[in-house]
This record gives C-alpha cells, structure tokens and sequence, in this order.
C-alpha cells in the first residue's frame, strides 16, 4: 500500500511539474499543444482502434484458423512500418539545402520491407506445419481430457 | 476447438511493463540531455568515455521508437474498457477515466513529436524542444499514477501464466503468440531505424532519417547556407578572437594551422539520435585558452559568425574545455572542414550534443570566474 501510494503522489508532483512547464507557454501555444494530444487520442480511439476491430472481425470469417498467427503478426509489423515510414516516406522534412536528411529512397525501403515482412507469412505456415513438434510443446497442448482416467483403486 | 479472447491483463501487463521500461530509458536519456543543454550546479556530466552521448542520446530514440508498437498493443489490449460501462459514472470513475486521458494523450504526444522532430517534419506549431521537455514531464507523472493504481492486478497478471486455457484446444493465435509478435514487431522498428545511431545495422535501417553519408563522410544537421555565414566563413579577413578580460588575441587560419595539432577520433552525436564517429584534427582548445592566460577552472563562452540564434553561442564548462581532447578542429577525416561542418574552425567536444559543438567559430571567451 506505502508503494501505491508514494508512486500515485510522485506521479501528481511529476505530472503538475510538466503541466507547469506547459502552461508556461502563451495561450495559443498551450491550445496546440493539447488539440495535439487530444487529436492523438481521437485518431487511435475513434478512427485506428475500430479499423483495427473491423479488419480484425472480417480476417477471421475469410482466412482459415492456422493463417491467424502469421496474418496477424505480419498485419501488425505492416502497422509499424507505416508508422515509421510516415514522416519520411513523402520527405516532408527535407530542405534544399542539407541533403544528408531524408537521404535514402524511403519509398522502395519501405515497400520492400513491407514484402519481406508478408513473405514470412507463408514460410512461418510451413514452418508450422514442417517442423517437428517437441514433447514439451505436446504437454502444453494437453488438457484435462487428454489425461488418462485414475486406475481403478485396488 | 475454440477460439481463445486475446485481450487480457495476463498481455496488458507484460506489455506495459516493456512500454515501462522503453518510458523511463527516455525519460532518463531526455532529461541527461536537458540538463547537458541547460546546466544545473548539480548536475554532472564527465568528459569520459568520449561517446557517452552518442549511446545516452541514441538509447533515447532507440527506447521511443521501440515504445511505438507497445503502445499500439498495449492500447489495443485495453481498447474496449473505454466503452466499459458506467462511461461517465462517479467521481472515482471520473477521475480514473481523467488519469487514462491525460497519460494516452502525453504519451502519444511525446512518440510522434519526437517521431516527426528527428525527420525534421515540424508540422506542429509549437517549439518542439520545450513542449517535448514539459510534456515528458506530464507523461511519466501519468504513468506513475497508472503504476500506482494498477499496482495489484499488474502483480497478479504478472503471476499468472499467459494463456488461461490448454493451447491445444485453440484455433488461431494465443496470448503467447500476441506476446511474440510485439517483441518481433519492436525488433523490426529497432531494425529498420537504429542504423543512424549503429553502424552495424546502416544498411537495412530503411526508413531512418539518415543514411550516415554526408560531405566528408559525416552528416550535417545545420548547413552554411541556413546559418548565413557562407561568405563570412571564406572571408579572407576571417580571424579567430580569442579573450580572456582584457586579453585578445587574434588568429588567422594559417596561424591556427601552424600550432601544435592534435588529432583524435570523437564521435558527432545529434540529438536528434544521429551519430558518426571521425577524425578531428586542429588545435586542442586549452592551449588556445593559455594563450590569453586563461585558468583550466573556467567555463569557455564558444561564438559563432551565425547571427545571433539560440544556437549561435554556447558555453563549455571548465571540465569540457580542459579536456585533451577538445579541439579547435580545422580538419574531418583527413581534409579541411567542408563548410557544412563549420570550416574555417569548430569546436568538437567529447560527449557533447552535436547542437552544442560550434561550428564557424568567431570568437572564444574565457567567462570570468
């Protein structure tokens, strides 16, 4: 209970320190600064999470059960990558005269990514199926039903 | 056969717990910086090893960008609690649902400002540095207070084994296999963004912002044209002033070359994560101080010939400007400055941010003690 509550206390004196800096700032400044936060909260509750769900609640009607694990993985690296290629891929940042930023060809790096990262779908599946499996993994699997009954009590 | 739910504290927790960690690397590495940029009496920061900054400040993009997939797990695993009814509910609910607003709210403000700042994408119009710095603050409050809310049924799930129900009887991923793509997932971020920090991974690192290639073979982060010094910086009048009180004295390029040289090889390290090691060549910078008289126990005021900017003059603490190592570097890797890289004359430092190491250097100040 003393480490609940000294972390939630030490949270509060934190975070009101930051608000402090935040506030320092003229109105208009202190404005952008939460429409971003909150533009961020908007997009991943309201626009990312239920893509997310929608993508999620059709892929399990259309693929069959054993693509899941791969489909899934490789849906969420997709994810990442894009993430990541977004402030570079179109070069937004990029200014004419210092071209040691922005100085790869983002477009192909990412496309090409995004290709190995689905190629290991299929591999990952056969994998899978190829492999042997080993007894620990077999124990896992089990459940009760899988357990012989007692013998019967001499 | 059934289908196993996914979602679930036994994923939450071990998530957050590696969404934890990736926060308080940064918290800490960000805050080292700070106070390297703004000196606190307190505060120390040794001259040894010579790239201590480049790990402190590549960890610091590294721990965020890998922060970038555990936040997209850790608010998938929770997303339907926000539609957990009471939605609005009493104060207790209130404050609770607060506390969650104000800690997604800080932390996805932190990754993508961050995220857009080291692509020098700055399509917020907010000063990035003191926002990045006041909110850093806001959201490791928040996740303290989440901590210390949580703090039991984080134990229990941490307890507990991962899938609740025998693998065997499932169709489809497990917990386990969500918890395995998360760590893939931040394994690819590392992997496809960590080659401007490590030099290993520069060939497969395609989607960071920098390649490592530059003039000279090091990258620039503010050019002679955006600092306006191209035709100061050529100027055949061109003399370095170096004071201490009523001490001057001036040199041009020719005679700083004809001094005692010394070459070390020091890493450039941005604070924007970018770093490259190279070969400094020039005048160590304590001679240039016992020239005018100055101590080795005071700090050394570095001013550019950019126009007065917040970054057009620095200060260099005593320990930094007695340091062997520090140089006045009139040569990169063998040939003189390009004029990118502060040509006639700039200082490089070790473990200083590359914002702090002056380039096109006009003046050098002993500050009196």
């Amino acid at each position: 209970m003393i480490a609940r509550v000294t972390l939630v206390v030490l949270g509060l004196v934190v975070g009101v320190y930051g608000a402090v800096l935040v506030l320092d700032n003229p109105p208009v400044i202190i404005i952008r600064i939460v429409v971003w936060a909150l533009v961020g909260i908007v997009l991943h509750d309201l626009v990312f999470a239920p893509i997310c769900v929608a993508l999620g609640f059709a892929g399990r009607r259309l693929i069959p059960g054993r693509w899941w694990p791969p489909i899934a993985l490789a849906a969420l690296c997709s994810v990442v990558l894009v993430f990541l290629a977004v402030p570079v891929y179109g070069k937004p940042g990029m200014r004419p005269d210092n071209m040691t930023v922005l100085d790869r060809n983002y477009e192909l790096g990412l496309w090409i990514s995004l290709a190995i990262v689905w190629a290991c779908v299929p591999l990952y599946y056969l994998a899978m199926r190829l492999l042997p499996v080993r007894q620990d993994e077999m124990v896992d699997q089990e459940s009760a039903d899988d357990v012989e009954r007692q013998p019967p009590a001499v | 056969m059934s289908t196993t739910k996914l979602r679930g504290t036994a994923v939450t927790a071990r998530v957050g717990l590696a969404l934890g960690v990736a926060v308080a690397v940064c918290f800490v590495t960000g805050l080292i910086s700070h106070f390297i940029q703004h000196p606190q009496p307190w505060f120390f920061w040794p001259t040894r090893p010579v790239w201590l900054y480049r790990v402190t400040q590549g960890l610091h993009v590294i721990s965020g960008i890998a922060a970038i997939p555990l936040i997209i797990v850790k608010l998938w695993s929770v997303w339907p609690k926000l539609f957990e009814r009471p939605i609005i509910g009493g104060p207790v609910r209130q404050i609770e649902r607060l506390s969650i607003l104000v800690l997604v709210g800080s932390m996805l403000f932190q990754l993508s400002t961050g995220l857009l700042n080291i692509a020098q994408w700055y399509a917020f119009k907010f000063f990035f540095t003191t926002s990045h710095y006041a909110m850093a603050y806001v959201a490791a409050g928040a996740v303290l207070v989440h901590i210390g809310v949580k703090l039991p049924i984080i134990r229990r799930a941490l307890g507990e084994p991962v899938d609740d129900i025998p693998t065997g009887q499932l169709v489809g991923p497990t917990r386990r296999t969500v918890l395995r793509g998360t760590w893939l997932a931040v394994a690819l971020a590392t992997v496809v963004t960590a080659g401007q920090t490590v030099p290993l991974l520069r060939k497969v690192s395609v989607l960071a912002p920098r390649s490592g290639q530059g003039p000279q073979g090091v990258p620039v982060n503010r050019s002679a044209i955006a600092a306006g010094v191209l035709r100061s910086a050529r100027s055949p009048d061109y003399r370095l002033t170096v004071t201490n009180g009523s001490t001057t004295r001036a040199f041009t390029v020719a005679e700083l070359a004809a001094m005692p040289q010394a070459t070390h090889r020091l890493p450039i390290a941005c604070v924007e994560g970018w770093s490259a090691d190279a070969e400094w060549t020039g005048v160590v910078l304590a001679d240039l101080v016992a020239a005018v008289g100055g101590s080795r126990d005071t700090d050394v005021r570095m001013i550019s010939l950019e126009p007065p900017g917040p970054y057009s003059r620095t200060v260099l603490p005593a320990r930094h400007a007695r340091d062997a190592k520090t140089l006045i570097a009139l040569k990169l890797n063998g040939q003189p400055l390009d004029l990118d890289h502060g040509y006639p004359c700039r200082l490089i430092a070790p473990t200083r941010p590359g914002v702090l190491q002056t380039k096109w250097l006009a003046r050098i100040e002993v500050v009196a003690s």
